[in-house]
């Protein structure tokens, strides 16, 4: 510090949370930290020159379906009305011990917190392969590697894509958009080795083959020929030459480490840098996320990156989270992957692969999709879906990573035929769960703002909001409403349930519906799709008023609907539920 | 999207908020489900729309694409993540009819 001082004193600036890297993961973890904490300066620190851009939407822009414009991440002028500081500037070295960065023109700047967001970059060719510094050969990883394609696209006849990943499928179709012949080299016999299995892989590959490419399988780049600095063709590892003038390199993604090796302290870094469930690198004050952050996956305890949008964005955002205090880490869970493979949509959640010793793998092939659900007892561990239509493979996830039994979906979910919201009405609310199983009050997400700097002290900070929680009615008495505080509450029916009600004799199991049913009645009260505790549009609802009410009240009907289909048998039941004898009344407070 | 339950005049949306949140932070932008939309009128981007559907003011263009929707789902099978645009439009209409036709940004 003292030696950049001596360089230029004015120099030496600092902030609350600085970010390194103005990807997807990078704003959002600042305007995430904007809002969670409106009185901390947050600072990007980004060599790039263009704001931060939907990167899997580049393959559009490839194919003139979407403009430079609609390419903004974010609309434009977030950065100003949000007061994030973009510095443009490139970081050489971290000093953690001081806390500061040294910048490549020499400059110093100072943290409190550090976020590592600085991505990936294309792996390439080998260095050492011959020709593959030839005009014409590229990798497509950033804006500008899709403006340069686009101006030479006219030139060209033929083009060479080398790789076996989703990426170079969505290359070769945009290359066919164009009317160009693809040659499409894939160094291994499959697609994709670790997510698709042969079949899947097949049927992929016929799909792209269909739409007119050449696929070469188990073939290699052995060298590239050029004439006068620019490509002329390719020479493959059977010994052939592709005539090309184009050279698409896409063999994958590889972490930005540089700033982690160029640290005094030393950052756990392997495949990405290494954290845990709260993004926490292994040096203090230093966080990670995005393409660069190594997590850990939870069906394989190894460390791995996730190099995908939505992975970036829900790290970001916990990053966030935790860096502003305001840290309750949402669990990743598995991976999740849903693209579109040429003209197949493909989705990957967990391990589709797994073969562990009880694992076994269901497979469906029928009217041109394929499933494979890989299943540990009645548990799913990793599901993949290839076809013209998706799934709705979030709610997928949420399966494998709340530990569902998929017993009596397993049909549903090999067909295709999985209803998410009838699924998930018929189980309990995810936060209800969580409340019910840690005890504690679900933290509700103020909203979004879109204020300007000045208004800032009207954002509200985040505090348990127990006046919003489900409350439980006893009959019509004020009295017996009390809100949810640090214990698993069950609602009492003193109104509807007779003592005289013969209990069965399998106690154990009367508990556990009981307890079931009790959840059920929660979730009611709770009203999953617009509870009280609403989290970040309550904003903008008017403060107790016809408007709201008007738009509740069609809504009653569909807990009326909820009911019957947790409950079939309401006169069955062990406590009878009318509309005469309300059992759970979580709206009263609301109308009143 | 409206599903009549028995002739009760229920509604009933697909996705709860928390659903849509975890969507809307999941789409990648790739402008899909807009360019498949015969409802839009004057461009609205992809951008503006999504921070627009999860919170803050509501600017009047994309008020006015949200009143224009009228859920036939053409921008479900598009998307190449295959998430519900459909859903989100609805919680946008949601999120207009709480704070008010009349209350929305000029």
């Amino acid at each position: 510090m003292k030696k950049a001082q001596a360089v230029n004193p004015i120099a030496l600036d600092s902030a609350d949370m600085v970010i390194v890297g103005n990807g997807i993961a990078g704003l959002t973890a600042a305007v995430e930290a904007r809002r969670l904490a409106p009185e901390k300066s947050v600072v990007i620190m980004t060599s790039q020159s263009h704001p931060t851009i939907n990167t899997p939407a580049l393959k559009q822009f490839a194919i003139g379906k979407v403009t430079r414009e609609q390419l903004l991440a974010y609309p434009a002028g977030t950065e100003r009305t949000q007061r994030i500081h973009v510095v443009h500037a490139h970081v050489e070295e971290i000093r953690a011990q001081e806390k500061y960065l040294r910048l490549a023109s020499g400059q110093c700047f100072g943290y409190g917190q550090l976020l590592l967001a600085t991505g990936s970059h294309p792996t390439g060719l080998p260095h050492d392969l011959p020709g593959q510094d030839f005009d014409g050969v590229m990798t497509l990883h950033r804006l500008h590697d899709y403006l340069d394609l686009r101006r030479r696209l006219n030139e060209v006849e033929e083009a060479v894509v080398v790789g076996g990943g989703s990426h170079a499928i969505e290359t070769v179709m945009g290359l066919l958009y164009w009317g160009i012949t693809v040659h499409w080299l894939i160094r291994s016999e499959t697609l994709l080795p670790r997510t698709l299995d042969r079949t899947a892989s097949e049927m992929v590959l016929e799909g792209v083959r269909r739409a007119g490419a050449k696929i070469m399988t188990g073939t290699e780049v052995a060298g590239i020929v050029g004439r006068v600095g620019a490509v002329a063709g390719v020479v493959t590892t059977r010994q052939q030459l592709i005539p090309c003038q184009l050279v698409l390199v896409c063999t994958g993604t590889a972490p930005v480490m540089s700033l982690a090796d160029q640290c005094d302290l030393p950052i756990k870094h392997q495949q990405g840098i290494q954290v845990d469930d709260f993004l926490r690198t292994s040096v203090r004050d230093i966080y990670a996320a995005g393409d660069v952050a190594a997590l850990r996956d939870p069906l394989t305890g190894k460390y791995g990156p996730r190099a995908q949008w939505y992975a970036a964005v829900s790290q970001a955002r916990t990053a966030a989270a935790v860096m502003t205090g305001n840290g309750e880490p949402e669990a990743f869970g598995v991976p999740w992957h849903a693209t579109r493979l040429g003209d197949i949509s493909m989705v990957s959640v967990g391990d589709p692969l797994a073969k562990s010793g009880q694992s076994a793998p269901l497979t469906s092939q029928r009217k041109g999709s394929y499933r494979r659900i890989s299943l540990v007892d009645d548990r799913l561990v990793g599901y993949l879906s290839l076809g013209p239509a998706q799934p709705d493979s979030l709610a997928i996830k949420r399966i494998i990573d709340e530990g569902h039994s998929v017993r009596e979906i397993t049909r549903d979910l090999l067909r295709g035929e999985f209803d998410a919201h009838k699924y998930f009405s018929g189980k309990r609310n995810y936060v209800v769960k969580r409340m019910l199983t840690t005890g504690q009050p679900p933290t509700p997400l103020p909203p979004l703002s879109g204020r300007l700097p000045g208004e800032s002290q009207a954002l509200p900070r985040i505090s348990p909001q127990t006046d919003a929680l489900p409350q439980i009615v006893e009959g019509t008495s004020e009295q017996a409403r009390q809100p949810v505080t640090g214990q698993i509450v069950r609602p009492v029916h003193a109104g509807s349930r007779s003592t005289s009600t013969p209990h069965p004799p399998n106690h154990q199991a009367a508990k556990e519906q009981r307890q079931q049913i009790a959840e059920q009645r929660t979730l009611i009260g709770e009203d999953p799709k617009f509870g009280p505790k609403v989290p970040f549009w309550e904003e903008d609802a008017p403060q107790g008023h016809g408007s709201e009410r008007q738009f509740i009240s069609p809504l009653k009907h569909s807990q009326d609907e909820t009911d019957a289909l947790a409950n079939p048998h309401p006169s069955r039941s062990l406590w009878h539920y009318s509309s005469k004898l309300p059992a759970v009344k979580g709206k009263n407070h609301v109308q009143k | 999207m409206f599903k009549s339950n028995s002739g009760k005049n229920a509604v009933r949306l697909h996705k709860s908020g928390p659903e849509i949140a975890q969507e809307l932070h999941a789409c990648i932008g790739c402008n899909e489900c807009l360019l498949a939309c015969p409802a839009l009128g004057e461009p609205v981007t992809i951008d503006v729309l999504n921070r627009e559907t999860l919170g803050g003011p509501i600017s009047r263009p994309v008020a006015q694409f949200a009143r224009a929707c009228y859920q036939c789902g053409a921008c479900v099978a598009p998307c190449p993540v295959g998430l519900h645009r459909d859903a989100m439009m609805m919680w946008l209409k949601v999120r207009l009819l709480r704070a008010g036709w009349g209350a929305l940004q000029q």
